[in-house]
């Protein structure tokens, strides 16, 4: 049944009268109200924190609320440089080079990456469901989960994902996002789940399936106590500063720095002409 | 002595906006209507009004003829090109083969289009422009001399906001919105026609002609549109053609639009060599 505008009643909730946080405080500032004049960071004085820890222990303070132990810190460290630059093939980087060298302003560079790279193949999105497969799964056996995976038929076409996080790139084993997992277990901050997926993987592996760059940043987030939804917004966090690189470097090169196709290799189905 | 707000830390005029949003475009009022710029969006303007005339209100305030309202829908037609090649489609392609979202994709497009080289970001300069060319022309400078304050050197070619383009020189775009605009009964005013004067200059000495954005600005500032008016008006023009171009990706399996191999990719950055170790702190 439609309602007219009539029948439109207000419901009755209860608002917050003011915007809550645990995160930041602002100290007014004695002159301004609308000034800050001193900033905590879960009670932490920013500028203090700026004296004493590095920049991937306050980041870990920001979203977990407590800062790292020195193993937490070094593993989130160790990611924050391997996964620094997605590299310039990566769809998500194109998107940005596309648009610098076509002249996009250099502000819109780096949202345009990241709205790229929150796709659920490759990006945010499939970090997200990587991280909660790996949650759900972590109490069974992983190769028990991997034969189940398996089962699932595979694409007619392209590359395979039985799970988020796993499976081919190009049709083979992605090489370097195993060496990022193998480097990351040997770290100290590492725990069970990056232990669990390399499990996984070596039931995959004869497949021709194995990590994926996803997969890698989900367990290592799960390891430091990160919760799954901060994973796509962390791995664009972590990824952006290669994608931005690659973009800027292309801003003040003219339209011409970057392939074009021409009408031989841009080719019109005969369906899509007149 | 000095007012209070010279002194500083005045802030009565953030402190009569605290808490409150006040708007001249309108709103809802549950249970009575949605308001916006004097009308009822349900009751005046919901099967009444087509979507590029409250496109129109929304930005501009006002409710124009609906003529405007097709030649603005006959625009938005001329960039939604579903060419994966352009920039801004392209980008939309790359979002389809990673399985973004069709917002993301689109909304990712859209801002690449706001560009200094193509699409809405180059209206702001080119309305300038033509704005600036026809009082200075009015004031007695010729069409030549106009052209020739935009050469870097007598021997440049003049970098016009609003003419050439990007890939091709001249722009079928603008015959048919001319077309277009005659049909509906459009005069041409006096921007466009000093615009169509620049152009047989510029045609006859360098061989650019005007562009899309070119004509379309001029038009728009003979419709008493503002620079300003005319970015935000067209802030989406581009986002069908990057919608095709989205959705034939994604509708793909992933990562299969147009791949490249390593050697794709030309580098030519430094050779191979080792991390240094870091220097040890004199602490």
């Amino acid at each position: 049944m439609s309602t007219n505008k009539q029948q439109v009643r207000k419901r009755d909730m209860t608002f917050a009268s003011r915007t809550q946080t645990r995160i930041w405080q602002e100290i007014p500032s004695e002159e301004n109200p609308y000034l800050a004049g001193q900033c905590r960071c879960h009670g932490y004085d920013l500028l203090e924190l700026a004296g004493k820890r590095s920049f991937a222990e306050v980041l870990f303070l920001l979203f977990q609320g407590e800062l790292p132990t020195p193993e937490q810190a070094r593993m989130l460290e160790t990611l924050l440089i391997v996964l620094i630059n997605p590299g310039p093939r990566h769809p998500a980087t194109r998107a940005v080079m596309n648009a610098a060298v076509s002249k996009t302003r250099t502000q819109h560079l780096l949202p345009i990456g990241l709205s790229v790279l929150g796709g659920d193949h490759l990006g945010g999105g499939e970090v997200l469901a990587a991280m909660r497969f790996l949650t759900a799964n972590l109490k069974r056996l992983p190769a028990e989960v991997a034969r189940e995976c398996l089962a699932t038929p595979r694409p007619t076409e392209g590359d395979f994902h039985p799970a988020p996080g796993f499976g081919s790139r190009f049709g083979g084993i992605d090489p370097m996002p195993r060496q990022l997992a193998a480097l990351l277990t040997a770290s100290s901050g590492s725990g069970e789940v990056m232990a669990w997926g390399m499990a996984f993987v070596e039931v995959l592996t004869p497949h021709g399936l194995g990590w994926l760059g996803p997969g890698v940043a989900a367990a290592a987030f799960c390891d430091l106590g990160f919760p799954y939804r901060a994973g796509a917004g962390l791995y664009q966090l972590i990824c952006a500063p290669g994608m931005l690189a690659h973009g800027l470097e292309l801003a003040n090169k003219p339209i011409t720095a970057m392939p074009f196709l021409d009408e031989e290799h841009y080719v019109i189905a005969p369906e899509a002409r007149k | 002595m000095l007012s209070r707000q010279k002194q500083g830390n005045d802030t009565s005029f953030w402190d009569q906006r605290r808490g409150k949003i006040h708007t001249r475009k309108g709103g809802w009022i549950i249970g009575e209507a949605v308001y916006n710029c004097g009308y009822s969006m349900l009751d005046d303007l919901v099967g009444q009004a087509s979507f590029f005339q409250v496109l129109l209100l929304n930005v501009v305030g006002r409710l124009v003829e609906r003529c405007l309202a097709e030649w603005f829908e006959a625009l938005f037609i001329c960039l939604s090109w579903p060419d994966a090649r352009i920039w801004c489609n392209q980008i939309g392609s790359l979002a389809g083969t990673m399985q973004s979202s069709p917002v993301a994709a689109v909304c990712a497009g859209s801002l690449a289009s706001d560009s200094d080289l193509y699409g809405p970001g180059t209206l702001m300069k080119s309305a300038n422009f033509i704005m600036s060319a026809r009082s200075k022309y009015k004031q007695g400078m010729s069409v030549e001399e106009i052209v020739r304050e935009q050469q870097r050197n007598p021997r440049a070619k003049p970098i016009i906001a609003g003419y050439a383009r990007p890939v091709t020189k001249g722009d079928e775009r603008v015959f048919a919105m001319r077309q277009l605009a005659e049909s509906l009964g459009f005069d041409v005013g006096e921007h466009l026609e000093l615009a169509m004067k620049i152009e047989d200059f510029t045609f006859e000495q360098f061989e650019e002609t005007i562009n899309l954005g070119g004509y379309v600005t001029a038009f728009l500032c003979d419709q008493k549109f503002s620079p300003e008016e005319i970015y935000r008006l067209c802030a989406m023009t581009v986002n069908s053609g990057v919608h095709a171009c989205y959705a034939e990706a994604a509708d793909q399996a992933p990562e299969s639009f147009f791949p490249l191999h390593c050697e794709d990719i030309d580098y030519q950055g430094k050779p191979p060599r080792l991390v240094p170790e870091p220097e040890r702190s004199a602490r």
